[in-house]
């Protein structure tokens, strides 16, 4: 029974449809690479979603809570200002809530060159 | 892969479906097997208060780890900005039927005469939780619903007789009492079981929309397994209607500790089978 239930579990676990992110596109793209740091960074979503947290992380460099400003309502699109960190990799990570109450994360990178 | 918050809201599903269908299961049985459940009858009412109170205690806790989720930190379980933000969605909503239905479950249970119809009450509007959030309510078809509702009151009824039927076999005094109740569960989950499939099979249907997705998501998977599962546990239940209850009505004592022993195997498949759906509805999407 226990190696049933810990094969059950183990099979759940491993399985990766996870999330309920439906995020459209966003600028700089999913992968991008570009050569200078952009000054703002900006989501478009399929459906209304609450931002709820945007943090950056570049390179090792420990990492930065965006501010979402006056953001805080339902919407599809939202722009956050980013403090460039020079060339490297930046990976964005963000969460929110669907207004079915789901709640939502992703990420998405760009390298500045 | 579901990140820490994720795990943790699968086990708070889990520990709500123990809470909600357990204590309504035995309301179910205590209504629909007076007679018979009387010997139990405290410890029945002490149960179904417990597992209710559980019910509470993991709907909050799964209410405040949602908050968690959206800020990625064991912050917002206890921010208000985020908890107010859920409150307003449907997760607000759910959590409002599942505490004043498991609320209204264990005041009923202390109430003389009409209480457990009040207990039935608060299990039903807590069962109903369930059909107002998640993949069923997306479908937005109240047909749908309805079966979930039957699907889950079927399954608490289910639940809810394995606890007294082991316990009245472990009696050797109230045998005579094990067997018929296990002889009118069995005639009862004749008409229920294939209800329950019936719904199952056709919610199931209606979210997957294909049966390729049965194989080729992680939702379709999780599915399979739990259908596997739900397989062990009908051969299981085939075994005590056709086996070992006819033994007992025989006057077997020996088939009462066969019953008893297979009903124990059958819970720990049922909470297997519950683990499996906790995680199709808490972590999974839907095959698009």
């Amino acid at each position: 029974m226990k190696k049933l239930a810990t094969f059950a579990l183990m099979t759940f676990l491993a399985t990766s449809a996870f999330a309920h992110s439906r995020v459209d596109t966003t600028m700089p793209e999913n992968g991008a690479v570009i050569t200078e740091a952009p000054t703002e960074i900006s989501f478009n979503f399929a459906a209304d979603i609450r931002l709820t947290r945007v943090d950056m992380l570049h390179q090792d460099d420990p990492s930065v809570q965006l501010d979402l400003g006056d953001q805080t309502s339902f919407g599809r699109v939202f722009t956050l200002p980013l403090e460039g960190m020079g060339v490297g990799t930046y990976r964005i990570e963000w969460r929110g809530l669907g207004s079915d109450g789901h709640a939502m994360q992703g990420e998405f990178s760009f390298t500045v060159e | 892969m579901p990140d820490i918050w994720g795990i943790a809201a699968i086990f708070a599903k889990l520990m709500l479906y123990i809470g909600i269908a357990g204590s309504t299961g035995l309301v179910i049985i205590r209504l629909s097997f007076p007679y018979l459940v009387s010997p139990l009858s405290d410890r029945i009412r002490i149960q179904a208060v417990v597992l209710a109170g559980f019910a509470i205690a993991a709907a909050v806790f799964g209410f405040m780890l949602r908050g968690a989720a959206l800020t990625g930190g064991a912050d917002g379980m206890t921010d208000p900005e985020m908890l107010g933000l859920l409150w307003q969605t449907p997760v607000g909503d759910v959590l409002v039927y599942r505490v004043a239905g498991a609320a209204l479950l264990i005041a009923g249970m202390f109430i003389p005469r009409f209480g457990t119809w009040v207990s039935l009450a608060g299990g039903t509007i807590a069962l109903w939780s369930f059909a107002k959030i998640g993949h069923v309510p997306d479908l937005q078809q109240a047909g749908v619903r309805l079966l979930l509702l039957l699907h889950l009151l079927g399954i608490a009824f289910w639940i809810g007789i394995l606890g007294p039927l082991r316990n009245l076999s472990r009696q050797s005094e109230h045998l005579d009492k094990a067997a018929l109740l296990g002889h009118r569960f069995g005639r009862a989950a004749a008409v229920i079981v294939p209800v329950l499939i019936l719904a199952g099979l056709l919610m199931a249907w209606q979210l997957l929309g294909d049966l390729g997705a049965l194989v080729s998501t992680g939702y379709g998977q999780a599915l399979l397994i739990k259908l596997v599962l739900v397989g062990v546990v009908l051969t299981l239940a085939a075994a005590n209607k056709f086996r070992f209850v006819p033994a007992m009505q025989a006057g077997d004592s020996k088939a009462a500790q066969h019953l008893a022993r297979s009903i124990e195997i059958e819970t720990a498949v049922i909470l297997l089978v519950l683990a499996a759906t906790a995680t199709l509805t808490s972590v999974l999407t839907l095959p698009n």
